[in-house]
């Protein structure tokens, strides 16, 4: 297990030099060039040369990023060509906290919806009810972002006066509560999809027939046998999707004025900051694969034979 | 000179149906096809149409000065403005003002105060020497001064700032500025014409690395030296005393003085600038007439009054600019921000008189822009004037703006538009004329289709159709010459490096002027050795008649001779001219007083005030 443990170790950091390559060589055979950029319309070619000379531009491609590599390992991510004289994670860190928090209150929309409803769809099973909660659920879940957000900001911002239309002042304000919504919502659908079938699944186990058998109070079977049960499987999921939190959610964001990653993530493709692409790209990779790893590490310790292969 | 790009990061938003970001300093736009006009990104121009992101391009946050952003931000702003010292019922305002506006001490002056909020999107510098983009210029301004600046009186563009007067020697070549006595930097240290002399030096040092430099500064006699690192001290700028400046210039150039009024000549605190490093612009020391309280990328930027300021200082206490972007209408709606643009899709509600908002509708004068279809002229089709003559003359602008456009633009037929310094009310444009197409088609070595090659042509933008009027006009071309072409859109970055390159063969593109002289369209763009003709045009005549212009002495003989240039230019068809800048309208909060857009699309924040009001 150690053994199978350390070497997925050993390799997350070559995986990571490979995606670092890779979003760098795309830098090096895109169209448009980061000093044209920066040096605007009105700049002379000479002056467009000094920019990629202090840029390190003109070096050859590998050379380039190898000293990006070498700095990066050191923990230095470089400078934002887009904005000067700013570090890379000095701009990234705070967008990054701000989609978190957005990510995670919206998880928990997803979760604390998803779930029951997933629960209650199950035990009416049969019923005109479950069909119908699971049609209504499946809509909102293909309404598009840009449909629900303006309509929420419409209703909840402008006629109700409720909450404000856009900014964000940390996960337990009420700026969070819309994004988390239009986020969470559609989300649960899919959760709801999980814990209804993982509950139909216990549903038809021995184990439930016998607590009913015995008499033990509906409630108390749902509660004690079934739910808990059921979400068993639901768990290792949940694992899978902490990758995702630091992720944006770039419409929601973009709409609702987040100051998150995805909005500087875009502008940075637009901007041709390729310190700051790379260092993303590098971070989703890792979270990627740490998740990866996670969920390896669970399912051996679930399942032997995983184990055993390795 | 500045492209007006539109589409900043939210031509995807926009396509996204949803005006994300039609910031404040931007009112309708000029050719209203919202999802792809003639501009790409956020940082590059400063656009006066409704910008949907961008870039866009707007931008980054913290947790703390977003909370004060927003709508509770509002009420507390007018709150605590209301306490500062007068307290006016709202109905009341105007006319207790306007009472008080005689009163000399300021302190009681009822306008005083309050903050006014608008989005914004994130300056690519404040440093007045970096600064190219109508972003950065937009705030470098409120930041920063020079010698002279610009207003929106078109009788009288410029105007000394900084400098009581400056005379002119009699051939032309000599400058003598006086200083106004007892200027300050906003933190109080003293300004005198030695840091004008520094100011430019550093400007044009290499290791500052401002791109324009030259553009705006290269007359100077040593700058350009510097520039090319073989000095650090330009001779042509020699400090007579504190208060007095003399700037030698290579040769008489009468619109030396309107490039002073560009913020590269801006004046910067030498301490500030040596003890800050890269970054000595996260707390920049200026003169105009507010200071960066604060600043956090993508999120927001608070600008406070400078009480040192040399004129009457700014009404009010901060300007926030909300950086991270939303939804300009319902924010403006919610009462999140002062002013917004108009998106395309809430014009109609907007102007129905029926409707409240109606009556916070602001007219907003028109900008000098021209948009344009330029030709590559040394790519074959366009290298024939008779086939370019021939797609002018295929081009009816007025059905297009009546038919396509709702008359929300103005056709152009030159490249200077009305109301700017030298415009032709006698231009000979290239009007609308099939036969006459017809005619210019056949004499061209292109009359033969089969002859025709491959016509790309190509417009900035984030992915999607072309604008409508661009299709009209391809349509037209079709129609009546047989002339097929293909569309391409490319994103900013790369729209930018294939023009530099000349590798496209007809673009589309808007330019607007970066000081009021027509130097700024004619010379820049058409004369054969500029480094940013981007038509390959090169016409000997034309470069003489500019030659004469660059030095002629006398106004009105320079604007002829300007006038004579752009009728050539317009003869030779290098452009398809399409529209002019038109009156648009804006979105300001009633409360909000002294809110202008210049022509040149800069607004004046310094004459801005916001009546308090009474929460009951």
């Amino acid at each position: 297990m150690l053994i199978y443990i350390s070497r997925r170790l050993l390799w997350t950091p070559v995986l990571l030099f490979v995606a670092g390559l890779f979003i760098f060589s795309l830098g090096s055979v895109a169209p448009g060039d980061p000093a044209e950029l920066m040096a605007g319309q009105r700049a002379d070619p000479e002056a467009i040369a000094r920019i990629r000379d202090r840029l390190g531009l003109d070096d050859p491609f590998l050379v380039q990023y190898t000293r990006y590599a070498a700095n990066a390992l050191k923990g230095d991510f470089g400078e934002s060509y887009r904005y000067r004289g700013r570090d890379v994670i000095e701009l990234l860190g705070p967008k990054l906290l701000v989609s978190l928090e957005l990510n995670i209150v919206s998880y928990v929309v997803t979760l604390l919806i998803g779930l029951p409803l997933g629960f209650w769809a199950a035990m009416r099973q049969g019923t005109w009810k479950d069909p119908t909660m699971t049609t209504f659920m499946l809509l909102v879940y293909a309404l598009p972002v840009f449909f629900t957000a303006p309509f929420l900001i419409l209703v909840f911002a402008l006629w109700l006066d409720w909450i404000p239309v856009s900014g964000w002042s940390g996960m337990f304000s009420t700026h969070a509560i819309l994004p988390a919504f239009t986020i969470g919502v559609p989300g649960a659908f899919v959760f709801m999809r999980y814990m209804r079938a993982s509950t139909l699944d216990v549903l038809g186990q021995e184990y439930v027939r016998t607590a009913h058998g015995k008499g033990m109070g509906h409630m108390t079977v749902n509660r004690r046998h079934i739910a808990r049960n059921a979400l068993l499987p639901i768990v290792t999921i949940l694992g899978f999707s902490l990758a995702g939190l630091f992720g944006g959610s770039l419409i929601v964001e973009l709409i609702y004025g987040i100051p998150g990653v995805s909005r500087l993530a875009l502008e940075a493709v637009f901007q041709r900051d390729y310190p700051v692409l790379t260092t993303l790209t590098l971070l989703g990779a890792t979270m990627l694969a740490i998740a990866n790893l996670v969920a390896d590490i669970m399912y051996s310790l679930i399942d032997p034979r995983i184990r055993l292969r390795a | 000179m500045r492209y007006v790009r539109r589409l900043m990061i939210a031509g995807l938003a926009v396509a996204v149906m949803f005006a994300i970001g039609c910031s404040a300093d931007e009112p309708t736009p000029v050719p209203p096809t919202a999802t792809s006009v003639p501009e790409p990104t956020a940082t590059q121009v400063p656009t006066k149409a409704p910008e949907v992101q961008r870039t866009s391009s707007g931008v980054a946050p913290t947790a703390t000065a977003i909370a004060a952003a927003t709508s509770t931000a509002v009420a507390e702003a007018t709150a605590s403005a209301g306490e500062q010292a007068t307290v006016v019922a709202e109905e009341t305002a105007t006319a207790a003002s306007q009472a008080v506006e005689d009163v000399d001490d300021r302190e009681f002056d009822a306008r005083r105060g309050g903050v006014f909020r608008l989005l914004g999107s994130d300056p690519v510098t404040f440093d007045p020497a970096l600064t190219t983009d109508s972003t950065s210029y937009d705030i470098t301004l409120q930041l920063f001064s020079g010698l002279t600046r610009l207003t929106d009186d078109p009788n009288n563009p410029i105007v000394t700032d900084l400098a009581e007067s400056f005379t002119v020697s009699s051939d032309g070549t000599v400058y003598r500025f006086v200083l106004r006595e007892g200027l300050v930097f906003s933190d109080g240290s003293p300004l005198t014409a030695f840091d004008f002399k520094w100011s430019w030096e550093r400007a044009a040092l290499p290791e500052t690395g401002s791109p324009i430099v030259k553009e705006f500064l290269g007359d100077i006699v040593g700058i350009n030296d510097i520039v090319e690192g073989n000095a650090t001290s330009a001779e042509g700028i020699t400090v007579i005393d504190d208060l007095t400046l003399e700037v030698k210039i290579d040769s008489p150039k009468p619109y030396f003085i309107a490039k002073l009024t560009y913020p590269v000549t801006f004046v910067v605190n030498r301490d500030n600038v040596e003890s800050g490093g890269e970054t000595w612009t996260e707390a920049p020391i200026g003169s105009g007439p507010f200071v960066l309280k604060s600043y956090e990328i993508g999120v927001s930027m608070v600008l406070a009054r400078n009480d040192n300021y040399w004129d009457t200082p700014a009404f009010l206490d901060e300007v926030h600019f909300i950086l991270a972007g939303g939804s300009a209408m319902a924010m403006y709606e919610n009462e999140e921000i002062h002013v917004t643009g108009i998106p395309s899709a809430s014009y109609e509600r907007v102007t129905d008189p029926n409707e409240q908002l109606s009556q916070e509708v602001v007219d907003v004068p028109a900008e000098f822009v021209t948009y344009y279809i330029g030709f590559n002229v040394e790519q074959a089709p366009f290298d024939d004037v008779h086939f370019r003559r021939a797609l002018n003359y295929a081009v009816d602008k007025e059905l297009i703006a009546e038919a396509v456009l709702n008359n929300r633009a103005k056709p152009a037929y030159g490249p200077i538009p009305p109301g700017f310094v030298g415009f032709n009310p006698d231009l000979e444009g290239l009007r609308f004329n099939a036969e006459r197409a017809q005619e210019e088609l056949a004499m061209s070595k292109y009359a033969d289709p089969e002859s025709l090659p491959r016509i790309v042509f190509t417009t900035p933008g984030t992915g999607g159709s072309p604008p409508t009027y661009l299709l009209a006009v391809a349509d037209m071309w079709a129609r009546t010459l047989g002339v097929e072409v293909e569309f391409q859109e490319v994103e900013w970055a790369t729209f930018l490096q294939e023009i530099d390159n000349y590798r496209l063969q007809v673009f589309s593109l808007a330019w607007s002027p970066d000081y009021p002289d027509p130097h700024t369209f004619v010379d820049v763009l058409f004369r054969s050795d500029s480094s940013i003709n981007q038509t390959q045009y090169s016409n000997a005549e034309v470069d003489a008649l500019l030659d004469e212009a660059t030095t002629e002495p006398d106004p009105a003989r320079r604007v002829q001779l300007y006038q004579q240039a752009e009728q050539i230019i317009v003869n030779d068809a290098v452009w398809v001219p399409m529209w002019w800048g038109t009156e648009g309208k804006i979105l300001v909060n009633r409360r909000v007083n002294g809110f202008r857009i210049s022509p040149l699309g800069s607004y004046y924040l310094k004459d801005v005030w916001i009546e308090k009001q009474i929460d009951f």
